[in-house]
């Protein structure tokens, strides 16, 4: 008991007096353990951070009818599959073809608010449409001149297969934007799902379904055979351009920053441990002196170590708070979401810490104890 | 006697001189790293990023009305295509070395056998160019489309002799079919026809698994189309859009000269279009947004990411290098309190100390910075397969850095030593 109590009040001491000594070594083993909790946390949530990201490209999966539709009661089946938090966005579409100027054009109606999740990528022009207005593509808008602000009358013909004479239904719309994409989606235009059930007269019928989903390869395809097991009307399947891309790049993107992290730690404990041997190098003469009046060469290691873990303990817990504020505020200022707190990396932080210092402590500790006191008291 | 007392420190001290060099080393071999990497990453992720195929498509005036809206099927009827001889234009714009890939496409409407239609698809597989500036280029849609799965065979190799009656054919139509590697398909166009061999089975999870994929002069044969395409896909290396792009986006003309100026010299998605529009005659180039856009979002996050990290590693090897070197110093108490008991100035000891000092760090800097540039390169190579391109600019930032650094470590350990009462120093208190 008392040489316990003698242990602690000879690190304490050693603490105190030699403060402005001891602050270089707590700096040191805190900038180190920062560093080691900050990269750990970006590294660990860089890939659901960087995949929300790619969701960028927009639909990864597409639904399509087994028979000629599917409904909203299939459509949301369907999605009940995959996890509510990987659903970034799902979008019906239904497509007719319409009248315009008395020009055909190709008319999808569907839930606007969707299809911005799931085609972030749309530049549109103007406002999108509400309810009673239209979205037309920017091809459509320049053959058929059509400005932001008109009203256009949208005919569709209802052919029934029995020869009767074909039924003919007008809606009038205002256009609310011009789309462009660079691709086919500028040569049609886009109607809220509502208005078009209500210009053809039939509801509930979906004609294929735009799904981003942020997952990984793995999962995207045991999501697709689950939809694709499943009793409802539709057919999943991958969007190949963007899952197969996704993959390659993500990858790449992984590797950097674990390699950068890796490079990074590596060099910052290398400069932990050199600060650790240069301040405990200093106190050779110490050392010396102690073993000229008796003192074991345990009892100093045990002694000079244990002065080394209790700073690198403490270095180490300041460290792995001021690493998660780093990794929070990387996480808000490039993907403005945050970081939830691992409460397990602060004793990875901490007991990496105390290793470090340990095994940096015992070099110069080693190195003094084993030569003659005198020769250390000497100088030499 | 000042260099000999210098000389002195250096080679009797070398061991204490050694560790403060290694540190400085560290550091400056950590920002050496960092800030190549950082300086880089953008190039090579855009190049990464090209995977998800063309950012931009050329198609004639007018095309793209003709056929999607109003159905206009068969050959030569609508009569608006791009000039083949003119594809090699691409690469002579003023951001020619942006543009790394690109493929012209024709359609033509054929029949098979059993008088069912298909789509025969003519392109570049791995076209080879020698351009005019002495660049050698492989462009075609081996590497346009890299996500297709090839099912059976291989990828149609233009440069191996694969190309007149060679094909590919999408995986749809080869189960209905039953083609496989080195079938022979029969195809009867409105012009002529031809007997295709098939070299790859490829599936693409796109219309494209219903059409067949063979060399430019083979489809234009079928609808006596010589010399015209339909659309050329280009993939370029584009900076993400700002305000000015998204004006001239709009109207070219709507800019001041100086803003043109900036505009048409800056790799905007938006003037490589213009500059695509000014050398292929009748032609509309559009960025195809899905690609663009996110280009430039992933990018910036990629960018403002490795930034943050370098930042974080930068202020580290800072405050390290400093730490060292203050802890050095004051190591060294008891041979500046001798000095100054028998009469140095100040002045004189700190000159002594500095120069000490920054002449370690030179040495450890230059060594830092070599092993910098080794770390940068194994990070270049493992993740990206290319080495990091090592810009003039970094020399003088972590030059600077590591000698401000080393300065500032020096300051408090001086104001230290400044105080020393020599007495109480001998005296060993």
């Amino acid at each position: 008991m008392k040489t316990r109590k003698m242990f602690f009040r000879m690190i304490t001491a050693s603490l105190m007096r030699r403060r402005s000594r001891m602050i270089v070594a707590l700096l040191a083993i805190a900038i180190g353990a920062t560093i080691l909790s900050g990269l750990i946390t970006i590294y660990n949530d860089v890939p659901r951070q960087m995949g929300a990201q790619f969701r960028n490209y927009g639909a990864n999966m597409i639904l399509t009818p087994t028979e000629e539709s599917f409904t909203k009661a299939d459509f949301d089946e369907a999605l009940s599959r995959i996890p509510d938090a990987d659903l970034v966005g799902a979008t019906p579409y239904r497509y007719e073809t319409v009248r315009i100027h008395e020009q055909p054009i190709m008319a999808a109606g569907t839930d606007m608010e969707s299809a911005k999740k799931t085609s972030p990528y749309w530049l549109v022009e103007g406002e999108w449409p509400a309810s009673g207005s239209i979205m037309v593509g920017a091809g459509v808008a320049e053959s058929l001149e059509l400005k932001i602000g008109d009203t256009e009358t949208v005919t569709y013909t209802i052919e029934r297969g029995d020869g009767s004479e074909p039924e003919e239904r007008t809606l009038d719309l205002t256009i609310s934007g011009t789309l462009s994409t660079g691709g086919s989606e500028e040569n049609y235009v886009y109607v809220p799902m509502e208005d078009l059930e209500q210009l053809t007269g039939t509801a509930d019928r979906i004609d294929l379904a735009e799904l981003s989903v942020s997952q990984t390869a793995d999962q995207l395809n045991s999501s697709m055979e689950a939809i694709n097991d499943g009793p409802e009307k539709v057919t999943a399947s991958l969007v190949k351009r963007v899952t197969a891309s996704e993959t390659t790049v993500l990858t790449k993107l992984q590797a950097l920053v674990l390699l950068v992290t890796i490079v990074v730690l590596a060099l910052t404990m290398i400069y932990v441990a050199t600060t650790m041997t240069a301040v405990v190098t200093e106190r050779r003469k110490e050392i010396g002196l102690r073993k000229a009046i008796g003192a074991s060469d345990l009892s100093i290691v045990r002694e000079f170590m244990g002065e080394g873990m209790l700073l690198g303990g403490i270095g180490g817990l300041l460290g792995s708070f001021v690493g998660f504020a780093f990794a929070q505020f990387v996480s808000r200022n490039v993907f403005s979401s945050s970081i939830s707190f691992r409460p397990l990396l602060v004793p990875v932080t901490i007991l990496v810490s105390i290793a470090i210092t340990a095994i940096a402590c015992l070099i110069p500790i080693r190195s003094a104890t084993s030569v003659d006191p005198a020769l250390v008291l000497k100088g030499e | 006697m000042f260099i000999r007392m210098i000389g002195g420190t250096l080679f009797r001290q070398w061991k204490k001189m050694l560790m403060i060099a290694f540190t400085i080393a560290l550091g400056a071999s950590l920002a050496t790293a960092m800030l190549s990497v950082v300086l880089d990453v953008g190039d090579k992720v855009n190049q990464e990023l090209k995977t998800y195929g063309a950012n931009i498509t050329v198609v004639p005036k007018q095309a793209s009305v003709l056929n999607d809206l109003y159905d206009v099927e068969g050959g030569g009827s609508a009569g608006a295509y791009l000039k083949e001889e003119e594809l090699g234009k691409i690469k002579t714009i003023f951001w020619a070395f942006n543009i790394v890939d690109y493929a012209p496409f024709i359609n033509a409407n054929a029949t098979l056998d059993d008088g069912s239609d298909v789509t025969v698809v003519g392109s570049w597989f791995n076209h080879h160019m020698s351009l005019p500036t002495g660049e050698e280029l492989d462009a075609g849609i081996t590497s346009l489309r890299s996500w297709w799965e090839i099912k059976d065979g291989h990828w149609l190799d233009e440069q191996n002799g694969e190309d007149g009656n060679a094909c590919m054919v999408g995986s749809a139509l080869a189960e209905t079919r039953q083609l496989a590697q080195g079938d022979t398909i029969h195809v009867k166009g409105s012009a002529a026809d031809a007997d295709f061999t098939v070299v790859g089975v490829f599936e693409a999870g796109g219309e494209e698994d219903n059409q067949i994929f063979t060399s430019l002069d083979a489809a234009q044969a079928l609808d006596d189309l010589d010399g015209c395409i339909d659309s050329i896909e280009v993939s370029a290396l584009t900076t993400p859009d700002n305000e000015l792009a998204v004006k001239a986006a709009k109207d070219p003309k709507s800019l001041t000269i100086s803003q043109y100026e900036t505009w048409y010299c800056t790799a905007y998605v938006s003037s490589i279009c213009f500059q695509i529009q000014e050398v292929i005659t009748y032609s509309v180039a559009s960025p195809v947004r899905q690609v663009a856009d996110s280009e430039g979002a992933i990018l910036e996050k990629t960018q403002l990411l490795m930034l943050l990290i370098t930042l974080l590693s930068l202020i580290g090897a800072a405050l390290g290098i400093c730490n060292l070197v203050t802890a050095s110093v004051m190591e060294r108490s008891s041979e500046i309190g001798l000095m100054k008991a028998i009469g140095a100035y100040n002045g004189s000891v700190t000159g002594l100390v500095i120069t000490e000092i920054m002449i370690t760090a030179v040495f450890g800097g230059i060594a830092g910075f070599a092993a910098g540039f080794g770390f940068a390169q194994i990070i270049g190579r493992s993740v990206f397969g290319s080495a990091i391109t090592m810009r003039p600019m970094v020399i003088p930032i972590v030059a600077v850095l590591v000698a401000i650094v080393t300065l500032i470590g020096c300051i408090p350990a001086i104001r230290m030593l400044l105080r020393l009462e020599p007495a109480e120093v001998l005296h060993g208190r």
